[in-house]
């Protein structure tokens, strides 16, 4: 029988929701939704980003079997049940890319590089520090300061021809670092490629940190699509001689909402066949 | 009249005080700071010297018996609407930007429909700004991006939703925008808008006495012309302010001295600004004998606040009061200023009340500014608290609770306008190059 799953990924910078149909092993991508929450209530973006994509799918919530949150989701009232977002980033990224073997996961606040193997089974992990220097954020809130938006970052990074070099650790005051790098005269494309480069180096060091030491690396996360920090990356890892392939799917900002509806799906055959259904509502 | 003026170029905020020859203070300006220094450093001087204008024509009204009367509810209603005459000036230009911009949008199918959204949008911010300056309304900023900003999410997610627009085009063409508004120098014309502003006051029917006795009271006071004597500037950005170094002084010096004229018998100076916390040791002539600062990290800054404010969508004026109504102090974990507003929806997410947390905020700033004062030498009486948040009654509270607990009954001075103490001290290092 076919099980249709959704999962939400409440993130501190947006929200996702992916809506699945899964029938034994064939797996089927209804649709998905991305919202940036920009200080708009998550909680009520994902429930309309979750019924809106119901209806274009001609489908009702009772038509549901599982509602699978991740993230900051926990509180979400209509879910079934909570997956931690390291399992549902580890099952999404095998879902996107067969030939992963680690993910990096950058979002908003948090960067965690997870070494996983060929099924999506969470081998170690490791997490950036309790400061947000070199966080999404932090990239962000230089973007708007700058007056960019998200998707003219990656390409204007790659056009830097003299990366000025973060030296500010900390995110808020780096922003003031910023500042003073716009009155020196200091090009857009070379204050993000500054950025770029201390992320990259920083998680370079995650990757080597979790024991990853070749093969593919999939970015995950909202930052995933930031074509100017997967090239960054690419070249602190080969400053670092590791052979890591890092890159990135277009559909890897879903890769927490895919994986939660998969872990859903899994967790519902489960329970059905012990006969003790979850009700979603 | 000859005045002097001091500019303390802060890395959040740029303020400006103007001082006449005999030391006392005419007026005080404060913008916020942007990439461009000449123009932050600009507006802020000009602001105080629209403040000193304003006291020019309180001195004038009061010289005059049969207006005495009526001196403050003129002030009140010339600034509140000089403010509204700003704002619209400024709205109108912010509107032409945006406009301008969405016309380079990469979203080509998006064009038409954005410039008739932003139409639909200024128009509601038009019709807001009335109520916005209405006599006794409280706004959440004094900053134009600020107050321009929350009200244009506000409208812009109404019209999107109305109008079945996508919600980030129009913010980003807000983001683009304002910069430009924000780094173009500011607008001349003071006059004009002060006398537009008293054409609106004297039209609200407020004022009791003779409307041609205080038109005239105004004008002469508009009459009287303010000769720059000498600027000194400071702060953050002083390095890159349009200044020859002869004018320029270090910014601890600036606040020691500030702070000395405030209260001659201070010996410790607490500072805590947009990025920086500093602990002040000052000898009985206001000079610097030790410091302490935060480096590498703006935990304990104002900036900390700020965050705050932004992820509870509300003004920075806002908090102190709040987290005055608080029953318990939430124990708030995240030394990190950003993670703080992350920690900070999870607690609310778990149903803490926002009063209680925002009093576990507060005192995690003031713990932090304990750290550093000790670093500095510890508290010695008097003890001077300035910065933006010397502004923050619920900081203030738990800083008293603190310095009382570890220094004992030390007095503690916090002066209304402690945020200019930097502006303050370079405003009579100017006075002193000249006069002295």
């Amino acid at each position: 029988m076919a099980i249709i799953t959704a999962g939400i990924d409440i993130g501190t910078g947006a929200v996702k929701v992916a809506l699945f149909r899964v029938d034994g092993e064939r797996t089927e991508w209804i649709g998905k939704r991305n919202e940036r929450i920009r200080r708009r209530d998550p909680f009520q973006l994902a429930e309309s980003a979750y019924d809106d994509l119901l209806r274009e799918a001609g489908l009702s919530r009772e038509d549901v079997h599982y509602v699978a949150t991740t993230g900051e989701g926990e509180n979400v009232p209509f879910r079934t049940g909570h997956f931690y977002s390291m399992t549902t980033h580890a099952r999404g990224a095998i879902y996107l890319d067969p030939e992963a073997r680690a993910v990096l996961d950058v979002g908003a606040l948090h960067g965690r590089a997870i070494r996983i193997d060929e099924r999506g089974k969470v081998l170690s992990y490791r997490m950036t520090s309790q400061c947000a220097s070199g966080s999404g954020q932090f990239l962000e809130n230089v973007a708007r300061y700058l007056g960019i938006a998200q998707d003219e970052i990656g390409p204007l990074s790659q056009q830097a021809d003299n990366p000025e070099a973060v030296s500010s650790i900390c995110a808020v005051l780096a922003e003031t670092d910023v500042i003073n790098m716009v009155s020196r005269g200091i090009s857009a494309p070379n204050i993000l490629k500054g950025i770029h480069m201390s992320m990259a180096t920083r998680l370079a060091k995650l990757l080597k940190a979790i024991g990853a030491n070749d093969g593919v690396t999939l970015l995950t996360g909202g930052l995933a699509l930031d074509s100017g920090l997967v090239a960054a990356l690419n070249e602190a890892l080969a400053e670092q001689k590791l052979k890591i392939t890092a890159r990135s799917h277009p559909d890897s900002p879903y890769a927490g909402a895919i994986g939660a509806a998969l872990w859903g799906a899994f967790r519902y055959e489960k329970l059905a066949a012990l006969g003790q259904l979850p009700q979603a509502s | 009249m000859k005045c002097y003026i001091g500019i303390d170029l802060g890395s959040t905020t740029t303020k400006a005080v103007v001082m006449d020859g005999k030391g006392e203070v005419l007026g005080r300006g404060i913008t916020n700071s942007r990439s461009n220094y000449d123009t932050a450093s600009a507006v802020a001087k000009q602001e105080a010297l629209i403040d000193a204008r304003l006291t020019l024509v309180r001195r004038a009204l009061a010289e005059e018996a049969a207006l005495a009367g009526a001196a403050e509810g003129v002030l009140e209603g010339l600034e509140r609407n000089f403010r509204l005459e700003q704002f619209l000036e400024q709205l109108e230009d912010l509107e032409r930007t945006c406009l301008a911009n969405a016309e380079h949008d990469r979203h080509e199918d998006l064009r038409k429909a954005m410039a008739e959204a932003l139409e639909e949008i200024f128009g509601r911010l038009r019709a807001d700004a009335e109520h916005l300056y209405a006599p006794g309304a409280e706004r959440k900023s004094d900053f134009f991006r600020d107050i321009a900003g929350s009200r244009y999410m506000q409208r812009a997610e109404e019209v999107a939703r109305e109008a079945g627009l996508p919600f980030d085009p129009l913010l980003n063409v807000y983001d683009k925008s304002i910069i430009e508004v924000e780094n173009r120098p500011p607008a001349g014309d003071i006059g004009g808008k002060f006398l537009r502003a008293l054409g609106r006051v004297l039209a609200e029917g407020g004022v009791h006495a003779d409307h041609e006795a205080v038109r005239a009271a105004v004008e002469r006071a508009l009459a009287v012309e303010l000769e720059e004597g000498y600027v000194v500037g400071t702060g953050y950005g002083r390095v890159r302010l349009p200044f020859s170094k002869e004018h320029i002084r270090s910014e601890i010096l600036c606040h020691g001295l500030g702070a000395h004229l405030m209260y001659p018998g201070t010996r410790t100076v607490l500072d805590i600004g947009g990025q920086d916390t500093k602990g002040i040791q000052v000898d009985e002539n206001g000079i610097v004998v030790n410091f302490q600062m935060n480096d590498r990290c703006a935990a304990g800054c104002g900036r900390y606040l700020g965050y705050i404010a932004d992820e509870m969508n509300l003004g920075l004026h806002e908090l102190g009061p709040l987290a005055m109504q608080a029953k318990k102090t939430i124990r708030i974990n995240s030394t990190c200023t950003v993670f703080a507003g992350a920690e900070l929806r999870d607690r609310l997410a778990l149903g803490e009340r926002r009063e209680d947390i925002l009093a576990g905020l507060h005192r995690a700033i003031i713990l932090r500014a304990m750290s550093i004062l000790s670093r500095a030498g510890g508290v010695q009486n008097e003890f001077t608290f300035t910065g933006g948040v010397a502004k923050n009654e619920a900081a203030v509270r738990e800083l008293r609770k603190l310095v009382k607990e570890n220094y004992g009954d030390v007095k503690i001075n916090i002066n209304p306008d402690s945020i200019y103490t930097g502006a303050l001290g370079a405003a009579e290092f100017a006075r002193r190059a000249v006069e002295a």
